[in-house]
C-alpha cells in the first residue's frame, strides 16, 4: 500500500468521529426538522454514487479502446463502489422520504434513472463473477452504455417536474447547513480514495497470483 | 459497400429462418403465451386493469425479444458462422446492422400478432391510430433491439451467456421501455394530447440515436479476442 | 465463517434498527386533508415521529460500509495468503 494510505485513513477515521458532531450541531430545517439530517449521509453518498459510476465509465473505455489491464482493475472497483454508495443513497433516500414526502418511493426521473444505474452496476458485478473468460471486456462495453445514464441523472430534476429537489439547493444553502454538508462530502470523498485504493489492490494482487500461476504451467 | 453488405447478411438470415421458421414460431408463440398468461392474471370479473394493455404490450415484446435475440445468435454459435462473419472482408459495423435489422424484422412481425391481440383481450383501442401506434412501435424495437444486438453478440462466447443476457439488457433498455409505454398509453386515451406523444417520441428517437451511435462504435472491439 | 457470524449481526442490528420506524408507520394513517396543514399544527397522532427513521438512516450507512470494508479485507486477506503459500513452495522447490 502506497505512503499515503495509512495517514489518510486515519486523517478518515477522525473526520468520521467529527461529523457527527457538526452534524448534531447543524440548524434544525423550518419544514422538515429532525429527518432532514439524514442530508447530511444521502448527498454525499449520491455524489460518490455518481463520481463512482464516471470513473468506471471513463475506465471502461479506456481498457475497451486500449487495452490497459489497470484500467480494467480501476473499472470493477469502481462499479463495486457504485453498488455501495448506490445502496446507502437509495436506502437513505427513501427513509428520508418517507417522513418528508409521506411516501417511501417515487416513480419520478431521477429515482427511476438512480434505480436503474445501480441495477446496471449490479450486472456488471455479476457478468465479471459469472461471465467467465473475456467477461472484462464485456463488462467495460456495459460500463460504457450505462454511464450515458449519468448526467441524465444529475440534470434530470433540473427539466423535469418531480418531487425531488433541484441541483441548485445545494450551492445556496446558508453557511451553518453548508459546513456540516461539506465536512461530511470531503469525509466520504477520503473514504471513497481509500476504499478504491484498497479493492485496486485486491485486483492487483489478484493478476500477480495469476501470472504466477501461468509462469509455473510455462 | 456497407449497404450491400447489410443486405447480404438480412438475406442470409431470412433465408436461413425460412427453411424452419423455428425462431419466428417460437417467439411468436411465447409472445402470445406471455400476453394470455398477463390476462389470465389480470383479468378480473371479465375488466382488464385500467390502462394496462400499453405495458402489458411492451413487457411481451421486451421478452420475446430477448428470447429471439438468444435463440438468433445461438444458431451463430453452433454453426460457427459468427467467426465466419468476422472473418469476412466485410466492415464490422455493417455486420452488427444487419443482424440488428433482421432482428427488427424479426420482432415487427411479432407486434403484428401482438397488437391486435392486446387490443382484443384488454380492451383498449390499439388499432384506432395505426400511424402513430407503428411509429412508437418503431422506434422503441429499433432501440431495444440495438441494445439487445450488442449485447447478445458479445455475450456469444461467454459463460451463463442465457441468463446474463437479460440480467445485462433490461436496465439499460428501462428507458425505452418506459419511454414506449408512456407513448402508448398516452395514443391510447380518449383525448389524444399531442404534445405528450411528441415528447416521448423525440425521447426514443433520442435514444435510438445514441445506442445506435454507441452500438457501431463498440461493436469492433468487443467481437475482437 | 467470520464473516458469515458478522452479516448475520449486521442484519439483526438493522433489522432492530428498523422495524420500530415501520411500526411507526403502520396505525397512524392521516385522514384524506382537504386543506394543506402545516405540520406544526397536526395533531400529534398524525405525525410521523423522525427519529427511528433518522437513526434506521445513519445505521445503515455504518453497518453499509463496515460490511463492505469486511469484504474487501477479508478477499485480500485470502488473495495475500495463497500468494504467500505459493512463494514458499517455490521457494522449497528452489524457483523451478
Amino acid at each position: 500500500m502506497p505512503k499515503w494510505f495509512t495517514p489518510a485513513a486515519a486523517i478518515c477515521g477522525l473526520m468520521f468521529a467529527v461529523a457527527p458532531v457538526l452534524i448534531a450541531n447543524a440548524p434544525y430545517e423550518s419544514t422538515m426538522g429532525l429527518v432532514q439530517k439524514i442530508f447530511y449521509v444521502h448527498l454525499p453518498s449520491a455524489w460518490m454514487f455518481l463520481l463512482a459510476a464516471i470513473i468506471c465509465g471513463v475506465a471502461s473505455v479506456r481498457f475497451l479502446f486500449r487495452g490497459d489491464p489497470r484500467q480494467d482493475r480501476l473499472a470493477w472497483a469502481a462499479a463495486e463502489l457504485v453498488v455501495l454508495f448506490g445502496v446507502v443513497t437509495l436506502v437513505t433516500g427513501p427513509l428520508w422520504a418517507r417522513k418528508a414526502w409521506g411516501v417511501w418511493w417515487q416513480w419520478d426521473v431521477r429515482l427511476t434513472a438512480s434505480l436503474m444505474g445501480w441495477m446496471v452496476a449490479v450486472a456488471y458485478l455479476l457478468l465479471r463473477r459469472y461471465g467467465g473468460p473475456g467477461s472484462d471486456k464485456l463488462a467495460a462495453g456495459l460500463a460504457l452504455f450505462g454511464m450515458a445514464n449519468v448526467p441524465f441523472v444529475y440534470i434530470s430534476v433540473n427539466y423535469w417536474r418531480t418531487i425531488h429537489p433541484t441541483t441548485n439547493v445545494v450551492p445556496t444553502l446558508p453557511a451553518s447547513f453548508g459546513l456540516p454538508l461539506w465536512f461530511s462530502a470531503v469525509t466520504f470523498l477520503l473514504l471513497f480514495v481509500l476504499l478504491l485504493r484498497v479493492r485496486v489492490r485486491l485486483e492487483e494482487q489478484r493478476a500477480r497470483l495469476d501470472a504466477l500461476y501461468l509462469s509455473m504451467d510455462a | 459497400m456497407f449497404a450491400r453488405v447489410v443486405w447480404l447478411i438480412l438475406r442470409k438470415d431470412f433465408t436461413v429462418e425460412v427453411r424452419s421458421l423455428e425462431i419466428a414460431y417460437t417467439t411468436l408463440f411465447f409472445a402470445i403465451s406471455c400476453v394470455l398468461v398477463f390476462a389470465f392474471a389480470l383479468v378480473q370479473e371479465g375488466r382488464a386493469p385500467e390502462g394496462g394493455a400499453a405495458g402489458i404490450l411492451w413487457i411481451a415484446i421486451a421478452f420475446a425479444g430477448t428470447l429471439a435475440l438468444g435463440r438468433t445468435f445461438e444458431r451463430e454459435r453452433q454453426s460457427e458462422t459468427l467467426r465466419a462473419l468476422l472473418l469476412a472482408p466485410a466492415a464490422r459495423p455493417a455486420v452488427y446492422v444487419g443482424k440488428l435489422l433482421g432482428i427488427v424484422a424479426l420482432l415487427t412481425a411479432a407486434e403484428i400478432v401482438l397488437v391486435p391481440l392486446v387490443a382484443l383481450l384488454f380492451q383498449a383501442p390499439l388499432l384506432g391510430r395505426p400511424f402513430w401506434l407503428a411509429v412508437i412501435l418503431l422506434t422503441g424495437t429499433v432501440g431495444f433491439a440495438a441494445v439487445g444486438t450488442l449485447f447478445a453478440a458479445m455475450l456469444v462466447r461467454a459463460r451463463s451467456r442465457d441468463v446474463l443476457l437479460p440480467v445485462l439488457l433490461y436496465p439499460i433498455t428501462v428507458p425505452v421501455i418506459i419511454a414506449g409505454v408512456r407513448a402508448t398509453a398516452a395514443l391510447l386515451q380518449p383525448e389524444v394530447d399531442a404534445g405528450i406523444i411528441r415528447f416521448w417520441l423525440a425521447l426514443l428517437v433520442c435514444f435510438d440515436v445514441v445506442f445506435v451511435t454507441l452500438a457501431l462504435w463498440t461493436f469492433e472491439p468487443l467481437m475482437t479476442d | 465463517m467470520k464473516l458469515l457470524a458478522a452479516l448475520l449481526v449486521l442484519v439483526g442490528l438493522c433489522a432492530a434498527v428498523t422495524a420500530p420506524a415501520l411500526e411507526a408507520q403502520q396505525p397512524s394513517q392521516p385522514q384524506q386533508q382537504d386543506e394543506f396543514v402545516p405540520i406544526d399544527e397536526l395533531p400529534p397522532q398524525d405525525q410521523l415521529p423522525a427519529a427511528p427513521l433518522l437513526v434506521a438512516a445513519y445505521s445503515f450507512v455504518v453497518l453499509a460500509l463496515f460490511a463492505y470494508v469486511l469484504s474487501v479485507a477479508r478477499r485480500l486477506g485470502g488473495v495475500q495468503r495463497e500468494l504467500e503459500r505459493f512463494e514458499a513452495e517455490l521457494k522449497r522447490s528452489g524457483r523451478t
